[in-house]
C-alpha cells in the first residue's frame, strides 16, 4: 500500500461542478467545513453509501433483537433439530452434513452453517464483531500513526530516523503476513502490557493487531504533513510568543491534520475490516465461537456447491461494507479537497 | 498412529509409558495356527492382473523411507516395497489383523520369560535390487529407526541396548540386545521386560528390513531397496511416484501384486480428485470425496464405485480428572450424558460410525457396550439429566475450555462441546490451536487443558494401542498422552496383568471388561469411530479387487483393473 498524495488540506478554492463551470467563492464567513459539508451534501452517491454502511451499523446492533426473533444464538448448535419449512419437515442438517438452505422465515432466514447453527444470526452478530475491530483499530491506527508522525516530523533530527526507519522496518513485512503472526502467536497464551492481560481468545488482540499494523499507513503521510506545517507562519509565530512544543502540536498543528485524518478513517476502517476478514478466515483473528465474516467465509468453503450461501452472504456483506465505506470515504475526500487523491493502494 | 488423515505425524513418544510396562507370557505355540512354514505367495483367484491404476493422494505421504513414515499415506504404500520379519496377510477384518511370518521362516521362539525372541530368517530371500537379504539388515534398519529418530523409535526402546545406542549418538554402534549371525539367518532380540505386543511392534513398517549399506539418513527421494510384491519407482518429492510390480516376489502368505503398475499422483484439491474419478481419468482416490460433493457420490456410486469402510480409530473428549470441574464423576457423567453422538456424525458429514465404547468395533476384546449407561449412541441424548448432574455435583456456572485444533473437524467438534457445556450449566469457550502444536499444546501439564478433541488410529491391531490413552502409565508432564489424566484402578488392574499376555484372545475378555470400566467411569467421552472411503474409477474391478486391510486400509496389492 503507498500513499499517492498526501497533501490533503481544507480546500478554500472553487471547484468544478458538475457542468464543468468554476463554482461561485464562498461567501464571506463561511468556513472550510460548511463548504465541505455542503460538498459532500452534493454528492448523492457518497451519502448513499454513508446511508448503507449506517444501515450496516443499525443492523449489527440489532443482533441481539433477531437472535430472539429466531429463538437462537450465534453459537447454539442445531445439528439434529428439524424445522417445518413450506409445510415440509426439514432436517437443519442432513445425516451427510449439508446444512439447510435459506428458509426466508424467522428461523434460519439466511440458512444454517456445518454445525447447524442460525447464519442469519451469525451474520449480525458477526457484523458487530467485524465492524467493532474495523472501528476500533481505525482509531488505534489514527492514535498511534498521528503521534508517531507528529512527533517524527516535528522534531526531525534522531527523533524522525528512530520512527521512520521503524516504520521502514513494519514496511517491509507484507501485512497479512505480519497480521497473521502475530495473531497465531497471541491466540493461544494472550497479550500482557505492564498490568494489561488480554486473554488469547479475545477480539482485542485482532483489533490490537489491525491497529498496529495499520500505522504505516497514516504515519507517514502525517509525517509529511507536520514537516510541511512546522515551517509555516502561524507556527513561526506561535513559537516566537513562547509555545512550547507540546502547545504547538496540540494547538496548532493536530486541528490542522483533521482533515487528512478524516478523509483516512473511513478508508482504514474499510481496510480493517478487510484485514480482519483474512486474519480471521486464516484463523489468526476472531476466535471461535464468535462469528465474524471472516471465518464464516472459512467455515463455508468446505461446502462451497451444496451451501454456497455461507460464503456468499458473508462474502456479499463484506463488499458492501467496504464498498460502502470506499465511496463515502472519497466523497468525504473530494468534500475536503477535491484536488487530492489519496488512495490506500495495495 | 497418526491422528490426523493428512498425516499429521504421532509424537514421539506415543507409546513410551506403556512399553517396556508389559510383560509376556506367551509362548510360541500360541501363534502356531498363523505360521506357515514353506508355501507359495498368494495369488487371490479373482479380479484381473496387469494393466497401470492411476491413483490420487491429497498430500504426498510423510517420507518414502520406512524407518521415518508414521502416517497412513506413507505405510500404505511401504507395506507393498518392504516386509517385516512378522507382518499381516493381505485380507480383511481378523485375518488380515493375525500377526504372521513375513521375512521370518516363522513365528518366534519365545524364551527366557517373554524377553527373548528368535527368529529364522527366509533362505534365498532378496531385496528388489538383487542382493541378498541378511540377517544382520535386522539390526541395521532398526538402528536407523533409532538414529533418524523416527516417530517410530520409542516402540524399540525396549530392546535391550538401545536406550544407550541412542544416547551414545553413534550410528554405527552396536545394539547389544540384537544378534543376528549372517551365517546362519538366526536373529535373536533381548527385552528388557517381557511385551505382549512386541510382535505387534514387529510387523510395524519401521520394522522392515533393508540392506545394511543403507545410509542414515532420509532417503525419500531415492527409497532403499525392499523385498515386496512392488517396487518404487519415478519418486518425485511432493507430485508423485510409481509403486512397479515385482515379478519375482515370493514370500509365502504374502500377496503378489496384481497391477503391473500403481501410479501415485498428488492432486492437492480433493474436488479436483473426485471430478477426476467420476470421469475415469483416475482410478482410485485415497481420501473421502469432498464434502460438498459426498452425497451426489454417495448416491449415485454406493457399492458399484464407492464404500465405506469402519476404521479402527476411535474419537472421543478428553475431560481433565486433575483440574476442575472434571474432577467430579457427576460432570463427567453429565457431559456423557449431553453429547448428541448422532450430531457429531453429521460434522463428519456421516463418515463416524457413533458408538459407546472406546475400543473400535474391528479391534480384539470389543464387545458392544449395550445398553450404553449414557443412552443410544443413535438416539436423542437426555439433556435434562445432564443438567440435573451439573446441579447436583454444585459446578454450574464453572468455567472451561474446550480444546480443539484448526482442522475443520476438530474445530468444529471444540464447538460443538463448548456448546452442550453452556447449555447443561457450565461457562464454556473453545479455544483453538494450531494442529501442528495441539497435541503438545493438550499433552502438557502446565496447559491444565480441560475438555477437549482427541483421537487415535491403531498403529497394530492390539487393545493396548487404544487403551495407553487411558492407562495411568502413560502419564507424563509433557507429551502426555494420556490427556484427561484418567486413573482407574480396576481397569489399570486389567490393563497391567492382560497386557503381559501375548494371546490376545485369551485376554480379550478382560480388555472388554476394561473398556467398559473405562465408559461406565465417564473417564472420557467417546463417540464414535472415523469412516473411510474408497472410489474408484469405472476402470476398477470393485467387486474382486477391493480388500480393507484392518491395518493398512485399502490393499494396494489386491487392487485391480476390470
Amino acid at each position: 500500500m503507498s500513499i499517492a498524495d498526501s497533501s490533503v488540506q481544507p480546500d478554500l478554492s472553487p471547484v468544478l461542478s458538475d457542468g464543468g463551470q468554476a463554482e461561485a467563492a464562498p461567501a464571506p464567513g463561511v468556513s472550510a467545513w460548511q463548504l465541505a459539508r455542503r460538498r459532500l451534501k452534493r454528492n448523492k452517491p457518497a451519502l448513499l453509501f454513508g446511508a448503507l454502511f449506517f444501515l450496516l451499523v443499525a443492523l449489527a446492533l440489532a443482533a441481539p433483537l433477531w437472535a430472539q426473533i429466531a429463538d437462537t444464538t450465534p453459537a447454539k448448535n442445531h445439528l439434529s433439530d428439524t424445522i417445518v419449512v413450506n409445510g415440509k419437515s426439514e432436517q437443519v442438517v442432513t445425516f451427510d452434513g449439508v446444512p439447510i438452505a435459506p428458509t426466508f422465515q424467522k428461523k434460519f432466514f439466511l440458512g444454517a452453517d456445518s454445525n447447524g447453527r442460525d447464519v442469519a444470526v451469525r451474520l449480525l452478530y458477526g457484523a458487530r464483531n467485524s465492524l467493532f475491530i474495523g472501528i476500533t483499530a481505525a482509531i488505534i491506527t489514527v492514535l498511534l500513526a498521528v503521534m508517531l508522525g507528529t512527533l517524527a516530523g516535528y522534531f526531525r533530527g534522531w527523533t524522525d530516523a528512530i520512527i521512520s526507519r521503524s516504520l521502514d522496518v513494519m514496511w517491509a513485512f507484507p501485512v497479512l503476513l505480519l497480521g497473521v503472526a502475530l495473531g497465531v502467536s497471541l491466540a493461544l497464551g494472550g497479550l500482557q502490557i505492564g498490568p494489561l492481560q488480554i486473554s488469547g481468545g479475545s477480539k482485542w488482540i485482532p483489533t490490537l493487531i489491525i491497529g498496529f499494523v495499520g500505522v504505516v499507513y497514516l504515519a507517514r503521510p502525517i509525517r509529511g504533513q507536520v514537516l510541511s506545517l512546522r515551517e509555516k507562519e502561524f507556527v513561526e509565530a506561535a513559537r516566537a510568543q513562547g509555545a512550547g512544543p507540546i502547545r504547538i502540536m496540540f494547538g496548532e498543528l493536530l486541528p490542522n491534520l483533521a482533515s487528512t485524518i478524516l478523509v483516512f478513517f473511513p478508508l482504514l476502517v474499510a481496510n480493517s475490516i478487510l484485514l480482519e476478514a483474512a486474519l480471521s478466515f486464516l484463523g489468526a483473528g476472531v476466535q471461535p465461537p464468535e462469528p465474524s465474516w471472516g471465518t464464516m467465509l472459512s467455515d463455508g468453503v468446505e461446502l462451497l456447491s451444496t451451501a454456497p450461501h455461507l460464503t456468499i452472504v458473508p462474502g456479499l456483506m463484506l463488499v458492501l461494507t467496504v464498498l460502502a465505506l470506499n465511496v463515502f470515504g472519497d466523497g468525504v475526500r473530494d468534500a475536503l479537497d477535491p484536488r487530492a487523491k489519496v488512495r490506500l493502494e495495495h | 498412529m497418526p491422528r490426523s488423515l493428512r498425516g499429521v505425524l504421532c509424537l514421539l513418544f506415543a507409546c513410551t509409558a506403556t512399553f517396556g510396562l508389559a510383560a509376556c507370557g506367551g509362548d510360541d505355540d500360541d501363534s502356531a495356527g498363523t505360521t506357515t512354514g514353506g508355501g507359495t505367495a498368494a495369488s487371490d483367484a479373482g479380479g484381473k492382473a496387469g494393466g497401470t491404476i492411476r491413483t490420487a493422494y491429497t498430500s504426498f505421504p510423510d517420507y518414502l523411507d520406512p524407518a521415518l513414515s508414521y502416517t497412513q499415506e506413507g505405510w500404505q504404500s511401504l507395506w507393498t516395497v518392504y516386509t517385516p520379519l512378522l507382518t499381516y496377510r493381505h485380507e480383511e477384518g481378523a485375518e488380515g489383523a493375525t500377526v504372521v511370518p513375513g521375512l521370518a521362516e516363522d513365528m518366534p521362539e519365545i524364551t527366557n520369560a517373554g524377553k527373548t525372541y528368535t527368529f529364522q530368517l527366509r533362505d534365498n530371500v532378496k531385496y528388489s535390487d538383487g542382493t541378498a537379504v541378511k540377517a544382520s539388515d535386522f539390526e541395521h534398519s532398526i538402528k536407523r529407526v533409532l538414529n533418524l529418530e523416527s516417530g517410530g523409535s520409542s516402540f524399540y526402546l525396549g530392546i535391550e541396548g538401545a536406550e544407550k545406542y541412542v544416547k551414545d549418538g553413534k550410528a554405527r554402534a552396536d545394539i547389544t540386545g540384537i544378534e543376528a549371525n549372517d551365517q546362519t539367518g538366526e536373529i535373536t532380540i533381548n527385552l528388557l521386560k517381557p511385551d505382549g505386543r512386541f510382535p505387534y511392534i514387529l510387523t510395524m513398517v519401521f520394522a522392515s528390513l533393508v540392506p545394511g549399506d543403507t545410509p542414515f539418513q532420509n532417503m525419500t527421494k531415492d527409497p532403499p531397496p525392499g523385498v515386496g510384491p512392488y517396487k518404487f519407482e519415478n519418486v518425485r518429492v511432493n507430485r508423485g511416484y510409481d509403486l512397479v510390480k515385482m515379478p519375482d516376489f515370493n514370500v509365502p502368505d504374502q500377496q503378489v501384486g496384481k497391477a503391473d503398475k500403481i501410479e501415485v499422483e498428488i492432486i492437492k484439491n480433493r474436488r479436483r480428485q473426485t471430478q477426476d474419478t467420476i470421469q475415469n481419468k483416475i482410478d482410485y482416490m485415497n481420501d473421502p470425496p469432498a464434502p460438498d460433493q459426498l452425497r451426489d457420490v454417495r448416491a449415485q456410486y454406493t457399492d458399484k464405485r464407492y464404500k465405506e469402510f469402519v476404521t479402527n480409530s476411535t474419537y472421543y473428549y478428553f475431560l481433565n480428572h486433575d483440574v476442575a470441574p472434571f474432577n467430579n464423576e457427576k460432570a463427567r457423567q453429565a457431559v456423557n450424558f449431553a453429547v448428541d453422538k448422532r450430531s457429531l456424525a453429521r460434522l463428519f458429514g456421516g463418515l463416524l460410525e457413533p458408538g459407546c465404547n472406546f475400543l473400535p468395533p474391528g479391534m480384539q476384546g470389543y464387545e458392544k457396550i449395550d445398553p450404553c449407561p449414557w443412552g443410544d449412541p443413535t438416539a436423542a441424548p437426555d439433556v435434562e439429566k445432564a443438567r440435573a448432574l451439573v446441579k447436583e455435583a454444585g459446578v454450574d456456572g464453572q468455567s472451561v475450555t474446550v480444546y480443539g485444533n484448526d482442522e475443520p473437524e476438530s474445530k468444529s467438534l471444540a464447538e460443538y462441546l463448548s456448546d452442550v457445556l453452556n447449555d447443561i450449566g457450565f461457562k464454556a469457550k473453545p479455544r483453538i490451536v494450531e494442529a501442528s502444536v495441539y497435541f503438545t499444546t493438550i499433552g502438557n501439564q502446565k496447559t491444565k487443558a480441560q475438555a477437549g478433541f482427541a483421537n487415535w488410529f491403531q498403529d497394530f491391531p492390539h487393545p493396548g494401542n487404544f487403551f495407553f490413552l487411558v492407562d495411568e502409565r502413560s502419564i507424563q508432564e509433557t507429551n502426555n498422552q494420556n490427556f484427561g489424566n484418567v486413573k482407574d484402578p480396576e481397569a489399570q488392574a486389567i490393563f497391567a496383568e492382560a497386557d503381559q499376555n501375548a494371546d490376545i484372545e485369551a485376554v480379550a475378555d478382560d480388555y472388554a471388561r476394561a473398556d467398559k470400566l473405562i465408559v461406565e467411569g465417564a473417564h472420557v467421552v467417546p463417540y464414535g469411530h472415523r469412516k473411510l472411503t474408497v472410489f474408484y474409477s469405472d476402470k476398477v474391478d470393485f467387486e474382486n479387487c477391493t480388500v480393507w486391510h484392518p491395518v493398512y486400509n485399502l490393499d494396494f496389492t489386491n487392487l485391480c483393473l476390470k
